[in-house]
């Protein structure tokens, strides 16, 4: 099946063809200009994947560009063959991105980016000092594969090449979505079976990999490096100027960017006659507009080029009659499609290790679970269970600990006591093994990327599905490419089997809220499992919207013969669809039964509709 | 004993602008990189006008006016990036705040160079030529001016926060702007405030900071706007107090471990590795609370 390519997409494709052809075409002199342009690019392409997927800032690129550079030059000087130069090249920028990456296990934002800024000082001041280091006696010979300006220059395109392919397949891998997860929901990743630690350290050593590939790239074209000018603070921030100006996340922009940035003055230089002194203008003064573009664009256009880019193609694809504008976003709606019965099954069919057949009275037990936050006891001793097929209810009034209880199963909460699944111990277990033993869950005010698209989503709510090394991924390697077809179909069905496969393109975050609660639910059981955790999925829904709620709830359990955990306000929807009712007050059970009788309970009505209520007869709150 | 001396006098210069760092953060939740070029601006702009004379009048400032003249520009430099720059990213996550300052850094800097030149720029102290000796270290006038400014800059803010409802306002901004301009505050005057004060407290520092390392060049003061970075982020950012004891250490550390091995990457990388040691021990500062973390 043919794609069907948007006229703005083959354009540029198009555009890009005739500038690379003709780049080609240049004199030696600017061919080797252009390679150097290349090496930034490259740069400032492994930092955006820092910058606009993990939402991580880095000001020591400038500094891994130097240990990729000089590492090569080490190895290519002690007579490694060039190909082995640029993987070393390659390795030591991962790892000194991985190392300086460590302490954003601890802290975030600001502080990781005042550590980066401190290992790029401590780089230039210290590791470029050495001449050891630097390689200050070695000199890498250009094999006679790339002795050639032109010949290094196809060779640095296709470079290019291979980092856009790369950041391609980490777009459409396991790696990609789980970096953008930590990034927007960082803890509550995990319950989708993502570590938070080792996703955020892949995203520095993918980074610090490809910027070291920049510097090896750098190390060929010189030979040797004697000054330390390149891979100082100011070049860091250069790069940083170059990706804002560019614009996060935009491949385009970004390369845009470099060849304005880089390219530019060097060329403007070439080109005036040098008595006239304009040359030294162009080296000059560009450095400072994009110093000034890039306050500029963070202030004005936090889209950058890329945006400017993306405008214009929206405007050809009207123009040429292609355009989405105006498209209304219908709501979801609950569908009885034919074949959901086949779908179901499929969506239940999960590897485990664990047998449902097990025999075990209750699916979830608890026992004395008890959660403390420093005096306050938000959960004291309680034990209940939870049947297979069973929808049970938690209900209880605002801070009564309901949603602790799902953090406390879910392995977010620092729980004390015994909770089982299928007689499986949970307590301090990690949270991202749990969908992999069939646990899954929905937050109160969302665990999802409003970002990313409705599809994307549900693919992330899959990733424990995902059985390939996030590296594997990445390089396709291995059968990632049919498991990630399995699993988009998988996400397909899911999506047909809550009525959401028409929003599956539009983002998360454009959507009505309501869609978007269907949306987080279809997640949850797209990651098949066995028990559904859901903290006040009727929150902000209308009447109509929780009536429906509830029937899906007795879908879920009928058809897919899902175990429910629902922490519900809306009393309707309790006696609609729960089978056994739970009530907190303070932290402690008070109630448990029948919905209909432990909603009857003076205890019950005091505790959750307000203490006035038997004076006055109405709800207090 | 005689280089902690020498240490906590360049410390006090670093303290001025880590203080300001500090204000920046309390009162808009964004991180300033920018203080060091701020200051340098303002500090090249009073060179260059006593040498030359200010345009237009004629008149050579006396040596003492680049103090003056140094915070004056700053203040000048802090309210116009307020104005234009940072106050639509008020709302924004804080990572933008420190792009932009990054930006007015660079460019700042790259601007320095381009009217000023890349040579030393070098005056005699602006506060005369006298010396005291302390615990065996000889201190210059600048040196000294430098440790009685920080004290009286220390005490001026301390009262400043106790004493004045302006001073209250910035420190109700400092929690929520919202409901600080439910409660009455004028938190664009608070914005203002903090960036003016800022700027002038960077440009006192250059024009201390500048004789007493015998000159500086455009990128001097990013160095020392680092240090100063470091000294804010030790003490705690949301923590005036924090910002001038760690400050303070930085200086120290300095002058003790440059001292010792003789190198000063050796103390470049012993500063770094407090910071990064102070982060991630205790991301919040040694006196910052948990809105610094």
């Amino acid at each position: 099946m043919l794609r069907e390519v948007p006229p703005s997409r083959a354009a540029g494709a198009a555009a890009i063809a005739l500038v690379v052809a003709w780049s080609c075409t240049l004199s030696p002199v600017r061919l080797s200009v252009l390679v150097g342009v290349a090496a930034t690019a490259i740069a400032a392409l492994g930092l955006d994947i820092l910058v606009a997927r993990s939402g991580q800032l880095s000001l020591a690129h400038a500094a891994f560009l130097g240990v990729g550079a000089f590492t090569a030059l080490n190895v290519g000087g002690h007579g490694g063959p060039w190909p082995l130069a640029l993987a070393a090249a390659v390795g030591a920028g991962a790892i000194a991105a991985t190392l300086s990456g460590l302490p954003s296990l601890r802290i975030r934002g600001l502080q990781v980016a005042i550590t980066t800024l401190a290992f790029q000082v401590a780089a230039e001041n210290f590791l470029f000092t050495r001449q050891d280091f630097t390689a200050a006696n070695q000199v890498l010979e250009r094999p006679a594969l790339l002795d050639t300006d032109l010949r290094l220059y196809v060779f640095a395109l296709g470079c290019v090449a291979a980092v856009l392919i790369v950041r391609r397949r980490l777009a459409v891998t396991a790696a990609g979505r789980s970096f953008l997860a930590v990034r927007d929901v960082e803890a509550r990743a995990q319950c989708f079976g993502i570590e938070t630690g080792r996703t955020k350290l892949l995203a520095y050593a993918l980074s610090g990999a490809i910027v070291g590939l920049a510097g090896g790239l750098l190390a060929l074209k010189e030979g040797s490096i004697s000054a330390k000018d390149p891979f100082v603070l100011l070049e860091s921030l250069q790069l940083v100027a170059i990706v804002v100006v560019g614009g996060a996340g935009s491949a385009a922009g970004i390369l845009t960017a470099a060849v304005v940035v880089k390219g530019l003055p060097q060329f403007v230089g070439h080109i005036s006659i040098p008595l006239t002194g304009i040359d030294l203008d162009a080296v000059r003064i560009v450095p400072i507009a994009s110093a000034a573009l890039l306050v500029v664009a963070v202030v004005a256009q936090p889209e950058g080029i890329g945006g400017v880019y993306r405008s214009v193609g929206r405007v050809l694809d009207r123009l040429l009659g292609r355009g989405t504008a105006g498209r209304s976003v219908p709501r979801a709606q609950p569908t009885a499609t034919p074949g959901a019965a086949e779908q179901a099954t499929a969506l239940r069919g999960v590897p485990r290790g664990l047998s449902l057949e097990m025999p075990v009275r209750a699916l979830l037990e608890t026992r004395e679970v008890t959660v403390q936050y420093g005096g306050v006891v938000a959960l004291d001793a309680v034990s209940l269970e939870g049947r297979l097929g069973e929808v049970v209810g938690l209900i209880g009034a605002n801070g009564s600990g309901k949603s602790t209880f799902v953090n406390s199963v879910s392995g977010l909460a620092p729980v004390t006591g015994a909770i089982r699944f299928r007689g499986v111990e949970l307590v301090r277990r990690p949270p991202s093994r749990l969908s992999a033993l069939g646990v899954a869950r929905t937050f109160q005010d969302m665990g999802l990327v409003r970002a990313e698209t409705v599809k994307e989503n549900v693919l992330l709510a899959q990733t424990w599905l995902c059985n390939y090394g996030r590296l594997a991924g990445i390089l396709a390697l291995g059968s990632t490419v049919t498991r990630e077809r399995e699993l988009r179909r998988r996400a397909d069905m899911a999506l047909q089997l809550f009525g959401l496969d028409h929003v599956a393109d539009e983002r998360l975050g454009e959507l009505p809220y309501g869609t978007m609660r269907i949306v987080e639910i279809a997640s949850a059981v797209a990651a098949g499992p066995d028990l559904l955790l859901l903290d006040e999925a009727s929150a902000g829904l209308g009447p109509e919207e929780s009536h429906a709620l509830a029937d899906r709830f007795l879908a879920l359990r009928n058809e897919l013969g899902l175990t429910l955990v629902v922490i519900e306000h809306h009393v309707p929807l309790i006696a609609r669809a729960c089978d056994h009712v739970y009530c907190l007050e303070s932290g402690a059970l008070i109630a448990e039964g029948a919905p209909g009788e432990v909603i009857a309970q003076p205890a019950v009505i005091q505790s959750f509709l307000g203490r006035s209520t038997a004076a006055s007869g109405g709800p207090a709150r | 004993m005689a280089q902690v001396v020498t240490g906590l006098a360049a410390g006090a210069a670093y303290a001025l602008v880590a203080v300001g760092v500090v204000l920046i953060f309390k009162g808009t939740k964004a991180l300033s990189v920018a203080q060091g070029e701020i200051g340098a601006f303002g500090y090249f702009f009073g060179l260059r006008w006593s040498a030359r004379g200010v345009p237009g009048l004629g008149w050579h400032p006396p040596l003492f006016a680049d103090l003056v003249i140094a915070a004056v520009v700053g203040a000048l430099l802090g309210l116009v990036i307020e104005q234009l720059i940072m106050r639509p990213l008020v709302q924004r996550p804080p990572l933008d705040g420190l792009i932009a300052t990054l930006g007015v850094a660079l460019f700042l800097a790259l601007l320095e160079k381009e009217i000023f030149g890349t040579a030393t720029q070098f005056a005699p102290s602006p506060v005369g030529k006298w010396r005291v000796v302390v615990l065996g270290a000889t201190l210059t006038a600048e040196r000294i001016v430098a440790l009685g400014l920080a004290a009286v800059v220390a005490g001026a803010i301390y009262l400043f926060f106790t004493r004045t409802k302006f001073g209250l306002a910035v420190l109700a901004t400092t929690g929520d702007p919202t409901v600080a301009r439910l409660l009455g505050v004028k938190v664009t005057q608070v914005y203002r405030f903090v960036w003016i004060t800022a700027g002038a407290l960077s440009g006192l520092a250059a024009a201390l900071l500048g004789p007493a390392f015998g000159g500086l060049t455009p990128f001097d003061m990013t160095k020392f706007a680092l240090r100063a970075l470091a000294g804010a982020v030790i003490g705690g950012l949301d923590s005036v107090w924090g910002a001038i004891i760690g400050s303070l250490l930085i200086g120290v550390l300095e002058a003790v471990v440059g001292g010792q091995v003789g190198a000063r990457g050796a103390a470049n990388v012993a500063v770094l590795a407090l910071v990064i040691a102070t982060l991630v021990v205790r991301p919040q500062g040694l006196l910052g609370t948990s809105g610094a973390a």
